[in-house]
């Protein structure tokens, strides 16, 4: 980075024709350096200020209830609870990193999970209500996709209307009434028997889309593209790149992203309701805002999001296990969220100056 | 008129220097205003004229320079500052609450009170109407809402809200451009109003004509600095004030043109066959050739940009045709345009090119981003590698393809949008205003780098306001005025004055 | 109030036997898919009376419990033909309720049956619609002023908490040290209070016994995995568990069987199907509920009826309906359950 910066003092209408064999030199090692970055898990200073609370929040855990907290069935149970929300806030990442936002997701998960779950798919058995759950997400996040890209909907608006319809829909599907699930195949994947190496599938799930997503946005064209349209819109238009067509992939995918999680979530409770993904919206915006996505767009992290998940969820587990009601719970997540933020700003700061 | 007496001199602005990342805005600027005059301010966009009147506003800091006002040198630390002192601001996008009345609008954050906090709304109603009074527009009743009423008498309602205000100089950035003839005539008389009072007002507008109506002095800027202080409106030619406008205040070296240049026989790469947009330009048809360069001259208005974003499929047009190697494109699609082979380099690059939080490599690479990547996975080396030979083909600085776009200065940054149509392998680079914002030293290296490519066969239609850049980088010149092709003749049969004639055509040209 | 003569001729006709009204909340006789309460021998009269139109405005039926109230009351009011009800659709949002109820009070029906959104939030419009002239049935959640409603009918929250904590008690009274938790519902909720405070004043009875942990879930089946998982975490080993809302408990008992627990008595609340169905069973920790009967829809309907036809409650000697009934919340363990059953609501 500095032999280029300093190239940079003679740049200028009377530039060398062609770097000389030294800088040719310096290209390959910054060209390494990249290598070696991208191999690694980009770990910037955003992420490096939310690895720090988590840090300090295991700290809290061992110290406060080291028996219960720093045991193989918590580390388990926190990873577990974060499954469901996680793979929801993966999609979110992509959204708002592209400028946008879905605030439809709790409701994709509620209407997915019941139309899944009622007594019609269930007969279908472990494949029916997968296959169910995952294109209800889908048809969910077309019809944001098809109205934001292509009805010139603003996100916030199209979102706000399917979060209200998708939820009026379960509500009907379901009648305020639990469904049951009876499908063994599905309801073993939530036990321990099925546990792959003490990993529960939930958990393998939740790294799937976790690794997947990571690597869709840092490693191909369309991750590219969707930073591109976060970034500038108007600059990727002109750049060739079909903006809608990318802001419809990306509804859809969040749809996705929905429509696995609320599978996962009726592995969980085995059952479905209506009034399941309770304030996922805001739950997975706030975790991609501390993880260091920008809410304007053209910065995104998938790492950071799920450590934002972790946060959260491990929050959540050292207050249960000190039995503090949900009160304290809250004020501390609020803390939590204006902490991480500062603390990120404030690296970011120092990292650029 | 004559040189101002030394006790109604208002303002005076000396050596205004304001950097940004990348370019320098304002590069010594000189102003002065004295009281009861309008003053004209008059540039090409991007020439810093918006940066100068936020400076006045308080919006934006100085990094050099002294501004004094009424004998004394002040710091203008905020808006709120400007306007204790007696200066407003009025915006082209005004800023009015549309759900507010009239009065409400007036008196924002001003309002008379008893006892410090109630509004007395039937104070501020009366107070309002005999502002809109003295501006001579008794019709705009004091609690209509804002929202209800037209641009020309929002802006009425904008000056009266200056006026409520102890205000001494009022700024109007491009005031008659929303209006129609009717209303033009009636703001003038607003303005007449004002400077009977002692008010003074600058007052910008690329309408010469409209200067030449109502001010009484004309101060010109280019590239960030002041190139005619204190011209008399009337009396100075428009021709010379036009000149003055888009002169070149550096001689450029311009490129060699080839020796042989490309036959007339020889197949267009790009064909315009009765583009039209209407309200913005009439049918146009024009050919491009490889290796050749075609400049689009005109003021600003005329079309220009208008036609170079409509070929690249960016406006929808409303009759007509773009083909390229003789298939036509998609109408008012990029995607199409690009995959034809046209390449846009446009004129606001930062909102309209660069994704400014990226590198230069995501700069380059992203309209090629399908030739790295095998089912959609990327192979970033190769990306790396084939962006850095793009951008070291144009000698971008610095050669480092990590670096933040946003560090690079304005050349460079055109240098990396250049690079990424380089990269994509275009047939046909549309360039908006090139040179915009890259310092004048820069510029030659850019010209060389445009002929370059014309040289290896690319077809470049090139659109700008600086007349001799038109001249001297293109071989044919297409003449706009209004919307309209006014007159084409290959580059070498033009000189300055008769392409500023032809511009200005139908104006009365002293 | 008129005609009080024709009243009490018609209260003489009215044989049934005492506290058939009461018992409307807690049915003895099982039958399938059903509501109970449409087993039940009406109240005051199963003969057609006067033509009755009963406004019934409820929350939103997005939760199992209040989904069987809306149930309840359609299918008590279907049971006689001179009833019309007229049921506005659920809402959620205080001002869009308030609506519905003047709406009704326009269409002057002769009762309202209220469940407020916000008990408080639609005291006025109670207020209103008895100034109007129509009598109004609050049903559960209470309004602020006794004059917003001419009678009350709800459950016990704090009873709830109270039958859970002394059946708690019994059924460990005998163990030295032992220790329960707690999975309460949405602690935003006065009613969560309220039972807490039943449970932890009943437990006080049996020194005993310690409550050593509570969690707070939301009454979704999503968040009663997810608190239940962490209690489970966090208590290594205890005796007994009291679930707010068996709604919830679904959740809960899925958390249980996924960290493969057991060896302590779980409890549930407000008397679910499901609930009733494991505890017939006899299959998993859940051994015992604790009601909060939906049925007290048919007897608002019931008892709707009897104002709209001046008629007093059969088994009671008053002339008048009561102002408040109360409806107890008994506990449901495997020696009563089937009784029960046909109250469960899904």
């Amino acid at each position: 980075m500095k032999q280029p910066a300093s190239e940079a003092q003679q740049g200028g209408p009377e530039a060398a024709p062609e770097p000389p064999v030294l800088s040719a030199s310096t290209a390959k090692s910054a060209e390494e350096k990249g290598g070696w970055r991208s191999l690694g898990l980009r770990l910037d200073v955003r992420n490096l200020s939310l690895l720090g609370v988590l840090a300090a929040l295991i700290v809290v855990g061992g110290i406060t209830k080291p028996e219960q907290f720093l045991d193989t069935n918590n580390l388990q149970l926190v990873l577990t609870q974060a499954s469901v929300i996680g793979v929801v806030t993966v999609g979110m990442t992509f959204v708002i990193t592209s400028g946008g936002i879905d605030l439809s997701v709790g409701a994709i998960v509620a209407l997915s999970s019941v139309w899944a779950t009622t007594l019609a798919t269930q007969q279908y058995g472990f494949a029916g209500i997968l296959f169910t759950a995952v294109v209800v997400g889908l048809g969910c996040g077309l019809v944001n996709g098809l109205l934001i890209a292509y009805g010139g909907m603003v996100p916030f608006i199209a979102t706000l209307a399917m979060l209200a319809s998708a939820r009026g829909l379960a509500l009907q599907i379901t009648e305020g009434k639990t469904q049951i699930v009876t499908v063994n195949s599905v309801l073993d994947l939530g036990i321990p028997d099925s546990y792959v190496l003490g990993v529960p599938p939930l958990v393998l799930v939740f790294a799937a889309v976790t690794v997947i997503g990571w690597l869709v946005l840092n490693r191909t064209t369309f991750g590219r593209r969707t930073v591109a349209v976060g970034g500038n819109a108007e600059a990727a238009r002109l750049a060739g790149i079909d903006v809608r067509r990318q802001r419809l992939y990306l509804y859809l995918l969040s749809g996705l992203c929905c429509g696995i999680a609320a599978f996962l979530l009726i592995i969980l409770a085995g059952s479905g309701q209506n009034t399941n993904g309770n304030l996922y919206e805001l739950d997975a915006i706030a975790a991609a805002i501390i993880g260091g996505t920008l809410l304007s767009g053209g910065r995104g992290t998938i790492v950071g999001s799920v450590l934002g998940v972790l946060v959260f969820t491990t929050i959540t587990n050292i207050f249960a296990l000190n039995n503090l009601q949900s009160d304290v719970q809250q004020i501390a997540k609020g803390a939590i969220i204006v902490a991480a933020v500062l603390v990120q700003r404030r690296t970011m700061r120092n990292g650029e100056a | 008129m004559a040189p101002a007496p030394p006790e109604t001199l208002l303002l005076t602005m000396s050596g205004i220097i304001k950097t940004f990342p990348g370019v320098r805005a304002l590069d010594g600027v000189d102003l002065e205003v004295q009281a009861g005059e309008v003053h004209c301010l008059l540039g090409q966009n991007g020439a810093g004229k918006s940066t100068l009147i936020k400076v006045l506003a308080g919006a934006h800091q100085p990094d050099g320079g002294v501004i004094t006002w009424r004998g004394e040198a002040v710091t203008l630390k905020s808006p709120i500052a400007a306007m204790r002192l007696g200066i407003a601001t009025i915006y082209q996008e005004l800023d009015l609450v549309e759900g507010l009345s009239v009065a409400e609008n007036i008196f924002l954050g001003h309002e008379p009170t008893s006892a410090g906090f109630v509004i007395k709304g039937r104070e501020a109603r009366a107070a309002a109407t005999a502002l809109l009074k003295r501006l001579g527009h008794p019709e705009i009743q004091a609690h209509t809402p804002v929202g209800e009423l037209s641009a020309a008498q929002q802006q009425i309602v904008s000056m009266a809200r200056a006026l409520s205000h102890d205000v001494r100089l009022i700024v109007m950035d491009e005031p008659s451009a929303a209006l129609d003839p009717d209303e033009v005539d009636n703001l003038f008389r607003v303005v007449s109003t004002l400077t009977a009072d002692g008010v003074a007002v600058i007052y910008i507008s690329h309408r010469l004509e409209e200067i030449r109506r109502i001010g009484d002095r004309v101060t010109v800027i280019k590239d960030g600095r002041t190139v005619a202080v204190a011209l008399p409106a009337k009396e100075t030619p428009t021709r010379e004030v036009v000149a003055l406008m888009t002169g070149r205040n550096v001689e450029y070296v311009f490129p060699e043109r080839p020796a042989a240049p490309p036959s007339a026989d020889a197949e267009p790469v790009l064909r315009v066959e009765g583009l039209t947009r209407t309200g913005e330009f009439e049918p146009v048809d024009l050919e491009l050739r490889p290796g050749e360069i075609v400049g689009l001259a005109g003021l600003v208005g005329s079309g220009r940009s208008e036609i170079l974003e409509t070929i690249y499929g960016a406006r929808k047009p409303t009759a007509g045709r773009v083909l390229v190697g003789g298939a036509p494109l998609r109408p008012g699609s990029v995607p199409s345009a690009v995959r034809a082979g046209l390449g846009l380099a446009p004129e606001e690059r930062k909102a309209q090119a660069l994704l400014m939080l990226e590198s230069v490599t995501r700069n380059v690479s992203v309209s090629s981003l399908p030739r790295f990547a095998r089912i959609g996975w990327l192979d970033r080396s190769a990306e790396r590698t084939a962006a850095r030979k793009a951008t070291r083909e144009l000698s971008l600085r610095p050669d480092n393809p990590e670096a933040r776009i946003r560090t690079l200065s304005g050349g460079n940054q055109q240098k990396a949008v250049l690079a990424r149509w380089l990269l994509r392998g275009c047939r046909v680079l549309l360039l908006d205003e090139p040179t915009r914002g890259v310092d004048v030293g820069a510029r030659a290296e850019l010209y060389a780098v445009i002929r370059r490519l014309a040289d290896e066969g690319l077809a470049v239609l090139l659109v700008s306001s600086e007349v001799p850049e038109v001249l001297g980088l293109a071989d044919r010149v297409l003449v706009l005025r209004e919307g309209r092709v006014v007159h084409r003749a290959p580059a070498q049969e033009l000189d300055e004055h008769r392409v500023l004639d032809l511009v200005m055509e139908g104006s009365p040209t002293p | 109030m008129p005609e009080t003569s024709r009243r009490g001729l018609l209260f003489g006709t009215a044989a049934i036997s005492a506290g058939a009204l009461l018992t409307a909340c807690t049915s003895n006789e099982p039958e399938k898919k059903e509501p109970a309460a449409n087993s039940q021998p009406a109240a005051a009269d199963d003969k057609p009376g006067t033509p009755v139109t009963i406004g019934f405005a409820g929350p939103q039926a997005d939760h199992g419990w209040l989904n069987a109230i809306n149930e309840n009351a359609k299918s008590r009011a279907a049971k006689y033909s001179e009833v019309t009800l007229d049921i506005t659709e659920g809402s959620n949002d205080t001002a869009a309720q308030i609506g519905q109820v003047e709406t009704l009070i326009n269409k002057k029906v002769d009762v309202l049956v209220i469940l407020p959104a916000d008990g408080k939030a639609l005291t006025q419009v109670g207020l209103k619609a008895m100034r109007a002239g129509i009598p109004v049935i609050n049903l559960d959640r209470i309004f602020a002023d006794p004059q917003a409603y001419r009678c009350w009918v709800g459950g016990d929250n704090y009873g709830m908490g109270v039958s859970a904590g002394n059946y708690i008690g019994e059924k460990l009274k005998d163990k030295p040290n032992a220790t329960v938790i707690e999975l309460a519902g949405l602690d935003n909720l006065e009613l969560t209070q309220q039972r807490t405070k039943g449970f932890d004043d009943a437990l006080k009875n049996f020194p005993n016994i310690k409550k050593v942990a509570r969690q707070a879930a939301d009454f979704t089946v999503e968040s009663g995995q997810a608190k239940m998982a962490q209690l489970l975490q966090a208590q290594a080993s205890f005796d007994a568990l009291w679930n707010h809302d068996d709604d919830q408990g679904v959740g809960a008992l899925r958390a249980i069987q996924q960290a493969g627990r057991d060896g302590f008595l779980m409890v549930g609340g407000a008397g679910a199907k499901s609930a009733m169905d494991a505890i017939k069973a006899d299959n998993s920790v859940l051994k015992a509920t604790v009601l909060y009967p939906p049925t007290m829809a048919a007897s608002a309907i019931d008892l709707a009826r009897a104002l709209g036809q001046s008629k007093g409650v059969s088994g009671l000697a008053e002339l008048e309906i009561p102002v408040s009934v109360t409806c107890y919340s008994a506990v449901v363990d495997k020696e009563n359950v089937d009784q029960y059953l046909p109250t469960g609501f899904s």
